[in-house]
């Protein structure tokens, strides 16, 4: 799929299955105890409900009028007291329905939502490149919240009414054939205007969950880039696409709901035209005696059970189809392809010692475009490797390949002779630093950020770290120091602090092989010169791969490569390729 | 009750459409207690009649009257509830838009102390999830007030005239709710308050997770994270269960009391036929009608919880709706007019709470001219750089623009006459060409071309769609040069009277870095140049270098003259031109 941005809809490939309505049913199963529970609380509720009109009838009928003969008013009182009781019997049970529902619906979600989640983990950079952060945010938070009542009590109420349908369709064909036909005979044009409706709210829906997508993939980059907009005093203009953008939204919900409010007006009338019909029927057609005008009296009584339960389930039904359109988008997600995950038989990378083969290595982001061509070579335990060369060449790729956060296209790479697509990524990833080009604070403390390296570091360790990266001088002028709480994206930091930071970050994890992708571009050269020393040390023993431009940064290497042309052009010491006076030497001198 | 009448006042526009809905509603209403009557004629004439069987042949006439007008009568009402639905839906979502759109816009005009203080996520929670509420109020809470009120009203006045006794009686249980719901209400209000909290705990947890999807994968931190989200995730379930709960505990207590209507009517009518004070077909009546009470009560409970949440988002987003920016536009955009790019910084201090990032700045840049700055990690370059585009105000001194004080300009009018790079580069999910002209939209495609030249972004050329390929949001998809060159193209791209690079060329190798130098110097247009660097290289073509130091000038001349007084700047040249001792 091609990069989606804020303005684009997010096709949807599947067409409408009910397959996403049974892999939802997946996580109800777990929860079939609550719902049996529940749906035998409500048959019992409803059942003692059905007992008012007996007794309300009970005391007009006899009670009543005994209490006028006789004026003796206890047989009301009693029957009013069995009526209350009737009625606590009937909501307390309703009430625990509800309680085991809400539970059940809760946790629904959240199963979902963390399984949503976990899936998001393993997915590759790409998906996170191609579209707006927003548009996945949506469907983690707001999508997942949307489907818990219909997966909860809309099941209960869809077997309650259907089993109300089939009761009060089995007493109606009892009480007179003809009659029920004349009533059923509603129902198949109710079914055409479904159908026909279908397709459409379909469409509304997931038009709508599509441009408030939209909406919020704006919003949250719109906030993202704020500084960006305000340097560039673009407000009104933004301002004219967030109201395009919520104009689109505003008119897919019109759609959507004059849709949903077609089918109860077209339900009511069907039944209006089906109960008018059962009197023309059954007294002008048929007529007396041929039908007996209890059983028309009775009909139109169970005609309008008949017809609520169907209403109620048209209701559900509009609920179900807007429901649908958010599974579909989180079952999508769900089933993105992982592209790098372990081999069937993986195994733990032992400790490794950081020797690095690149054999033939060839590598596309797309295919047919190759990045790298047959790129070989090996890194030593404890070397340092600069690798330099002109922007997009594909550096930062070489390095990401070593972590395998990509598939090769051909070719493979050892590290200690163990092919890195053969042992798990966790272990891979786990003996690697990567201290990459952007440098991500979390929310929380400084100390918190540096932390997130190795998670059970003591302060002592923490400290030491921020020495080593010439942080702590400044760290500890801030307000509270390491504890000091950091704003969303460590805002308060000059980026030259944020990469000191996320340096003594990937430091802390004690990496065996460390990549270092401009690393230091935004720290001044003394500050850089002082953590050269504290690297020097550091280095020792550990393989490390740096991306710089800064030559004092890459001349101390022990092997240079330059990159250009899907491959390495040039490699040696920084003597060997002054003397050889190339591109790496026009590249020095320019400087 | 500040909430609703901040949401009545955005009813402006809608007013008559919702009055219209409102007044609809209340017909429909009095349809359902009229609409029965004809199916009961039929029965009454035509089936429970001693001479029904007659009736059906001398009357036949009537009754396929009355079968064509009960189904023209539920018509006719359905065809009114369609309608105020779709005006309570046209009301909501109009109201919605408008506060959306207007939030966004005050949103957009906040200063970036708002932004510091308030998260993505939680303002993304505001926007969607707590916007929602307004829609929910206007479409059913306010609607189904005015419905339930009307005909409790209707139905209570009808059973005074019948007999004010047994209303009284009828009604006697309405005072208990009054105070249930009261209890009620104030123990689920701070429920609703947490949960809201929760949900944007969650929202900006996601958030972040996504932000930082690289880091994530790099440390293998995929379980932790998993872990950590659980936490969020398991608090906003619990909270949600537990709002519930409050709920669903007086729950039973509103809908018993709901129901013992009928009960205290059989008991206190049951005995007042007895004693001969109202007739059994009054009796009837009552019984026929208590639904709409009944109904009233019930939707109480319902509303006094709805009302709670809607309170807890409300709150949240007149909260922003009234934040005010410390600077500020005061009118709504004016003509563009070019200032000129002399820039003076007097006695400028700068502090962050008790952190002093700037003090004492003096310093003038000629039009026309490019200075450098330099200086340590966190001396205060970009700070230094943010006052002359106002983003804030200096604590204390003045920053002129053009000779005048910035304070003086509308913020928009002095920033778009300054084109500025930030150190981290901001891009926009758009396609490469969308971004170059992001600050002047009607950029004429050679043009674009053309800047992305000025700022070597030759890459582009090579791109799938060049121009129009779409970047990711921030740019993921570029390198870390690649996107600095595009921000560069963009900021040169609206011929601003004064260039601000911030560490633009960190990221780009010497080559190009040089090449871009060299484009500078040959612009099209006057303009001053504030060039932050960490090279030496980038001060060649530089007037003038500033270093600052903890915040102060340390120095500040040319090339030479800070070469000849052999300070902080002959240091750094010194040791990146590889002529310092030690690090050869």
């Amino acid at each position: 799929m091609a990069r989606n941005k804020f303005d684009i809809d997010e096709s949807l490939e599947s067409p409408f299955d009910i397959k996403h309505f049974k892999r939802a049913m997946v996580y109800v199963k777990k929860y079939k105890k609550s719902i049996i529970t529940a749906l035998l609380l409500s048959a019992i509720s409803s059942a003692v409900a059905l007992l008012g009109p007996l007794i309300t009838k009970e005391a007009v009928d006899v009670a009543i009028p005994r209490g006028i003969e006789t004026g003796d008013i206890w047989y009301t009182v009693l029957l009013s007291a069995l009526f209350l009781l009737t009625i606590a019997v009937s909501v307390i049970f309703a009430n625990i329905r509800q309680r085991i529902m809400t539970k059940a619906g809760q946790n629904i979600i959240y199963d979902i939502r963390k399984d949503l989640f976990a899936h998001l983990q393993r997915l590759p950079f790409s998906y996170y490149d191609d579209r707006p952060q927003g548009k996945i945010l949506v469907r983690v938070v707001n999508y997942v919240n949307s489907v818990s009542d219909i997966l909860t009590n809309g099941i209960i109420n869809l077997v309650l009414e259907i089993f109300n349908i089939v009761f009060i369709s089995i007493f109606m064909l009892f009480v007179d054939v003809r009659l029920a036909l004349v009533v059923f005979a509603g129902l198949p044009v109710f079914i055409i205007i479904m159908a026909f409706l279908k397709s459409r709210q379909r469409k509304a829906w997931q038009a709508l969950s599509n441009k408030s997508s939209n909406q919020t993939a704006y919003l949250a980059e719109s906030i993202n880039c704020i500084r960006v907009t305000q340097s560039f005093a673009r407000e009104q203009e933004n301002l004219g696409i967030f109201k395009r953008l919520s104009t689109a939204y505003r008119k897919a919900w019109m759609k959507a709901v004059t849709l949903n409010a077609l089918v109860g007006f077209s339900v009511d009338n069907i039944r209006a035209i089906a109960d008018s019909g059962l009197y023309f029927v059954g007294l002008m057609i048929i007529g007396y005696p041929a039908v007996s005008l209890g059983s028309i009296l009775a009909m139109s009584s169970y005609s309008a059970r008949f017809w609520q339960p169907i209403i109620n389930i048209a209701q559900l039904y509009n609920q179900f189809i807007n429901a649908v359109a958010y599974l579909e988008r989180i079952f999508e997600t769900m089933d993105e392809p992982v592209p790098v995950k372990n081999a069937e038989n993986a195994y733990e990378l032992p400790e490794m010692t950081g020797k690095v083969e690149y054999k033939n290595v060839t590598f596309a982001y797309e295919e047919g475009k190759n990045i790298l061509e047959n790129v070989s070579f090996t890194v030593n335990p404890g070397e340092s490797v600069a690798l330099v060369g002109p922007t997009g060449a594909g550096k930062t790729t070489i390095v990401n390949l070593i972590s395998r956060f990509y598939n090769l296209t051909g070719g493979k790479i050892l590290i200690d002779g163990h092919d890195i697509s053969e042992v798990t990524l966790e272990s891979l990833r786990k003996q690697m630093g990567i201290m990459l080009q952007d440098s991500f604070i979390f929310s929380g403390t400084i100390e918190d950020n540096i932390r997130y390296g190795k998670l059970d570091a003591t302060e002592e360790e923490i400290r030491q770290a921020a020495k080593t990266v010439c942080a702590d001088e400044f760290i500890n002028t801030l307000e509270n120091g390491y504890k000091t709480e950091m704003y969303e994206g460590g805002s308060q930091l000059s980026g030259g602090q944020r990469q000191l930071i996320s340096f003594a970050r990937t430091l802390i994890s004690n990496p065996k092989i460390l990549v270092l992708d401009e690393a230091t571009s935004s720290i001044d050269a003394k500050t850089e010169k002082e953590l050269q020393k504290g690297l020097q040390s550091l280095l020792k023993g550990r393989t490390s791969f740096i991306i710089a431009h800064r030559l004092s940064t890459i001349k101390n290497c022990d092997k240079i490569m330059f990159i250009n042309n899907k491959g390495i052009t040039e490699a040696g010491t920084h003597e060997e390729l002054m003397a050889k006076k190339g591109d790496y030497y026009k590249l020095y001198t320019a400087q | 009750m500040f909430q609703l009448k901040w949401l009545l006042s955005n009813l402006k526009g809608y007013r008559l459409v919702y009055a219209v809905a409102l007044l609809l509603s209340i017909i429909t209403q009095s349809f359902f207690l009229i609409g029965p009557i004809i199916s009961q004629n039929i029965i009454d004439i035509f089936i429970s009649s001693e001479n029904a069987v007659e009736n059906i042949q001398t009357k036949s006439d009537l009754l396929i009257w009355l079968c064509i007008a009960m189904v023209l009568f539920v018509l006719l009402r359905t065809g009114i509830q369609f309608l105020a639905k779709m005006l309570y839906e046209i009301t909501s979502q109009g109201v919605l838009q408008k506060v959306r759109n207007e939030l966004f816009r005050r949103i957009q005009n906040q200063d970036m102390h708002f932004f510091d203080t308030h998260t993505r996520g939680d303002l993304v929670t505001r926007l969607t999830g707590d916007l929602e509420m307004i829609r929910h109020s206007i479409a059913w809470i306010i609607m189904l007030v005015v419905e339930s009120i009307s005909l409790f009203l209707f139905t209570v006045i009808y059973f005074f005239t019948i007999d004010v006794a047994l209303t009284l009686w009828v009604l006697s249980l309405t005072p208990v709710l009054f105070v249930i719901t009261r209890i009620f209400s104030k123990k689920v209000r701070p429920r609703y308050i947490t949960l809201r909290e929760k949900l944007s705990r969650l929202n900006t947890k996601a958030q972040e997770n996504i932000a930082a999807n690289r880091v994530v994968k790099a440390f293998a931190r995929e379980e932790y994270e998993k872990e950590d989200f659980d936490k969020y995730n398991k608090e906003y379930c619990e909270y949600s269960k537990k709002a519930a709960m409050t709920w669903l505990t007086f729950q039973p207590y509103i809908e018993i009391l709901a129901q013992a209507l009928w009960v205290v009517h059989m008991l206190a009518g049951g005995i007042f036929v007895i004693n001969g004070q109202i007739t059994i077909a009054e009796y009837s009546v009552f019984s026929a009608l208590l639904w709409t009470i009944s109904n009233a009560m019930r939707n109480l409970g319902m509303l006094i919880n709805d009302l709670q949440r809607f309170f807890a988002s409300i709150s949240k987003i007149i909260d922003v709706y009234y934040a005010r920016p410390g600077i500020v536009n005061n009118h709504e955009y004016t003509e563009r007019n070019r200032i000129k790019g002399d820039i003076r910084f007097e006695n400028v201090t700068m502090k962050f709470g008790d952190v002093t990032v700037l003090e004492d700045i003096n310093l003038t840049v000629k039009n026309g001219e490019t200075v450098v700055i330099m200086g340590a990690t966190g001396s205060g370059k970009t700070t230094l750089m943010n006052l002359i585009a106002r983003f804030y105000d200096p604590t204390s001194g003045a920053v002129y623009v053009g000779g005048k004080n910035v304070k003086e300009y509308e913020p928009d009018i002095l920033r778009c006459n300054i084109g500025m790079t930030t150190q981290e580069v901001l891009l926009f999910s758009d396609t490469v060409d969308g971004n170059i002209a992001y600050g002047k939209s009607d950029l004429p495609f050679e043009d674009v071309t053309k800047f992305a030249h000025l700022a070597c972004a030759d890459f582009i050329e090579k791109m799938p769609e060049k121009y129009e390929t779409i970047i990711g949001e921030r740019g993921v998809g570029l390198s870390g040069g690649q996107k600095q060159r595009i921000a560069l193209a963009r900021a040169m791209a609206i011929r601003p009277p004064i260039l601000i690079l911030d560490d633009t060329t960190s990221a780009v190798d010497m080559e190009t870095e040089t090449q871009i130098q060299e484009n500078l110097t040959k612009l099209d247009f006057e303009c001053t140049k504030l060039i932050i660097a960490q090279r030496t290289s980038s001060a060649r073509y530089a007037d003038r270098i500033v270093i600052l130091e903890d915040g102060k000038i340390r120095e500040c001349g040319t090339h030479d003259e800070l070469m000849a007084s052999k300070g902080y700047y002959y240091e750094i040249y010194s040791l990146q031109n590889g002529t310092d001792k030690e690090a050869v």
